[in-house]
């Protein structure tokens, strides 16, 4: 094994979790039964992986091999970004395969593409971009993953160089019309999925609402108990209408270009502007979801929530440009069709 | 000069009254931002006659290139500082620099080798310490001329030859202190109580043990309250027809369950305009109206503008997604002139403005102290 490849499969075994490292040597099949055997799992990372190194020279395996690992593991540390497939149309697996392949060995000559299909309906591409005159870079990979029944396309890690090739072998071998980018980005794959799949537990007006179970009651004060029992329970339902029940989809930021006016009655000189007042607010958190509902029933934010931030789950969008005749579509996007 | 002294004089009554805000139906304020300055920075019974000044001169851009040492200008520009207030020092001479160098040196040698055995021969010192002045900065007689101490270490598998690097430095300084305050501290002592510092938390340690030590001295953590983040959003804000700021950014948290940071962004055209439209009478700021440019005379800021600049920026933000960000906390304020946390951490990246903003850290400072 070259260098290269070395540094590749201990990259890849530094961010393999301990716990799933012997299922997924498991299921990747490359080790005979004698040989998974003799690794101890109980050793250091660092051991184990000169242990697995030495395997790997032994059964001569090559860098698709390693590739292939770092497929099952589903490791991917970057930031995905979802794009919309227009007009999709229902294509089959093997021939999606075929296809997408030579369509991008036509456009680059070195590149090095795996494609799988995993339980859950989703074909996982890998793809490491060479150029004329370099071989595939497999430490920087770009993943796609796709439904193939569905227009969704997540993507990671692309440059504006390889962006058009690839949306050109996509659409081709899909046979879709064309490719757009959606303002959504995160980095948790299940969660912006969930997010575009209404796949989180939706919560819906009722005409007698009655409060929502919480889960930790914090104590307090039994005469503020009762005066706030209404208002809490309504804040509480708006804010659940508004973003959803339950565990939401784990979103990190979400912003918002503001091209606004600036209406404020008190400041006479600056309402009478014609310009908009132009700023960028960014909303940050671990689980930018859970904060904001938090924001709503705990009543930091008014309710009913603001249209600006209940788009978020409702379109599935983390980034937004707001102008006075409403949201501003920006030029690419359209809404997924319901 | 006389101007800025006087509001002093006037301070004492205005600043804490509670404002009764009309309930109208696009603004909830919360409790804390009613309050006055007075009860951010935790004030002893003995101080409740002075407070945070209400009313500021605007800042000027001071021409400090040519009065300061450049390489002096350059540190103190290009580094984020944490802050510290310190009380009056016992008999600290600038003459006696020299002296202190020696001092502070044999000080963290000591500190460093306690429990191993001393080398006694070792002429090359792995570190050296310099302690010097920085003239220029100053603008009034009542202040002690800023002192800057510098730690420079060898690297650890340097060459003989090779030149020690600062991996230390720190500042004392009193920029326009309060005159009245300097004037009653006894014969002795030296007043020089902001504090910053850039380097390894272990040897600025160090160096407050031995300035503890030797000037018999407190030091603490000085944070940037607030108001004084208003006040520097505001003067940034005002400088911005001289020297473009380029932006005007804020963080906030608010306490949502998980902590909620919004950093609200706003174009420095506009924040202008809004920080003019504020202005009483409505002097500065950009766009048309009556003739030309109105005579430069002595403008100074009080700090009801700036209240109601940062009431403008919050309702824009509420308005839009109705949030209400009083709830949270402003942790940091920053523009092309310079970032400020409320942590204490201050970076001054311009330097003609300099002067303005040490002067209201020197004030905070001032106001931090216990005695």
């Amino acid at each position: 094994m070259d260098e290269s490849t070395k540094r590749l499969l201990q990259r890849l075994m530094r961010r393999i979790p301990t716990q799933m490292l012997r299922t997924t040597l498991d299921k990747w099949g490359r080790l005979t039964g004698e040989q998974l055997q003799s690794m101890d799992f109980t050793q250091s990372k660092w051991a184990l992986t000169e242990k697995l190194l030495a395997i790997c020279e032994e059964n001569e395996l090559a860098v698709k091999h390693i590739t292939e690992l770092e497929m099952i593991s589903h490791i991917v540390s970057s930031m995905f970004d979802y794009r919309f497939l227009d007009d999709a149309h229902s294509v089959e697996l093997t021939q999606f395969k075929e296809q997408f392949k030579s369509h991008l060995r036509e456009l680059i000559r070195h590149v090095s593409v795996k494609i799988k299909k995993h339980t859950d309906e989703a074909v996982w591409i890998r793809i490491a971009w060479g150029d004329t005159f370099s071989r595939p870079n497999h430490m920087k990979p770009t993943y796609v993953v796709h439904s193939l029944q569905t227009p969704y396309v997540f993507v990671t890690s692309l440059t504006s160089k390889q962006k058009p090739l690839l949306s050109q072998a996509l659409v081709l071998s899909a046979r879709y019309q064309a490719i757009k980018d959606a303002n959504l980005s995160g980095r948790k794959l299940t969660a912006i999925r969930d997010l575009l799949m209404r796949q989180y537990h939706q919560v819906f007006p009722t005409r007698y609402p009655t409060p929502l179970a919480e889960n930790n009651q914090t104590v307090s004060n039994q005469h503020i108990e009762r005066e706030q029992a209404v208002p809490a329970a309504n804040r509480l339902q708006a804010a659940y209408e508004a973003f959803g029940g339950g565990m939401l989809p784990q979103l990190q930021s979400a912003v918002y270009k503001l091209e606004t006016k600036f209406r404020d009655h008190s400041n006479k000189t600056m309402t009478e502007r014609e310009e908009p007042f132009r700023c960028v607010v960014k909303f940050a958190s671990t689980n930018l979801l859970e904060s904001l509902r938090h924001c709503a029933s705990s009543g930091i934010a008014s309710t009913p929530v603001t249209p600006l931030l209940s788009s978020i789950p409702l379109k599935g969008k983390n980034y937004f440009v707001i102008t006075d005749n409403g949201p501003g579509p920006s030029s690419q996007m359209r809404q997924p069709q319901n | 000069m006389e101007k800025h002294h006087n509001s002093v004089t006037r301070t004492p009554l205005n600043s804490v009254v509670v404002q009764r805000r009309s309930k109208s139906k696009s603004y909830r304020l919360s409790y804390r931002s009613c309050l006055g300055a007075a009860s951010r920075l935790g004030l002893t019974p003995a101080l409740t006659a002075r407070r945070l000044n209400t009313s500021r001169r605007a800042p000027k851009p001071h021409n400090i290139t040519e009065k300061v040492d450049a390489e002096q200008l350059t540190l103190l520009v290009k580094t984020e500082w944490q802050l510290s207030y310190v009380t009056p020092l016992y008999q600290f001479r600038h003459t006696q620099l020299k002296s202190y160098s020696r001092q502070l040196s044999a000080f963290i040698a000591a500190e460093k080798q306690q429990g191993m055995a001393v080398e006694v021969e070792g002429p090359q010192k792995t570190f050296r310490v310099s302690f010097s002045l920085v003239q220029g900065l100053t603008e009034s007689d009542d202040d002690a001329e800023t002192v800057l101490v510098q730690i420079y270490s060898k690297p650890l598998f340097a060459r003989q030859d090779e030149p020690q690097k600062p991996v230390w430095s720190g500042w004392l300084t009193c920029i326009n202190g309060n005159p009245e305050y300097l004037g009653s501290l006894p014969k002795d002592f030296i007043c020089l109580p902001l504090f910053g510092s850039s380097g390894a938390e272990g040897l600025t340690t160090l160096v407050k043990s031995w300035f503890q030590q030797s000037f018999d001295c407190c030091f603490g953590p000085l944070e940037i309250s607030h108001t004084s983040l208003q006040w520097l959003m505001a003067l940034w804000t005002n400088c911005h027809n001289e020297y473009s700021i380029q932006h005007l950014k804020m963080i906030w948290t608010l306490p949502a369950v998980p902590p909620l940071q919004v950093t609200y962004t706003v174009n420095s055209e506009d924040a202008w305009e809004l920080w003019g439209s504020v202005r009483k009478g409505n002097r500065g700021g950009g766009g048309g109206g009556g003739g030309g440019e109105e005579a430069e005379e002595e403008s100074s800021i009080d700090i009801e503008e700036v209240r109601r600049f940062m009431q403008g920026l919050q309702s824009h933000f509420y308005r839009h997604f109705r949030l209400d960000l009083s709830a949270g906390s402003l942790n940091q304020v920053s523009t092309a002139l310079g970032s400020a946390k409320y942590s204490g951490r201050i970076k001054i990246s311009n330097s003609r403005y300099m002067i303005t903003t040490l002067t209201l850290l020197t004030e905070c400072a001032l106001l931090k102290m216990p005695i």
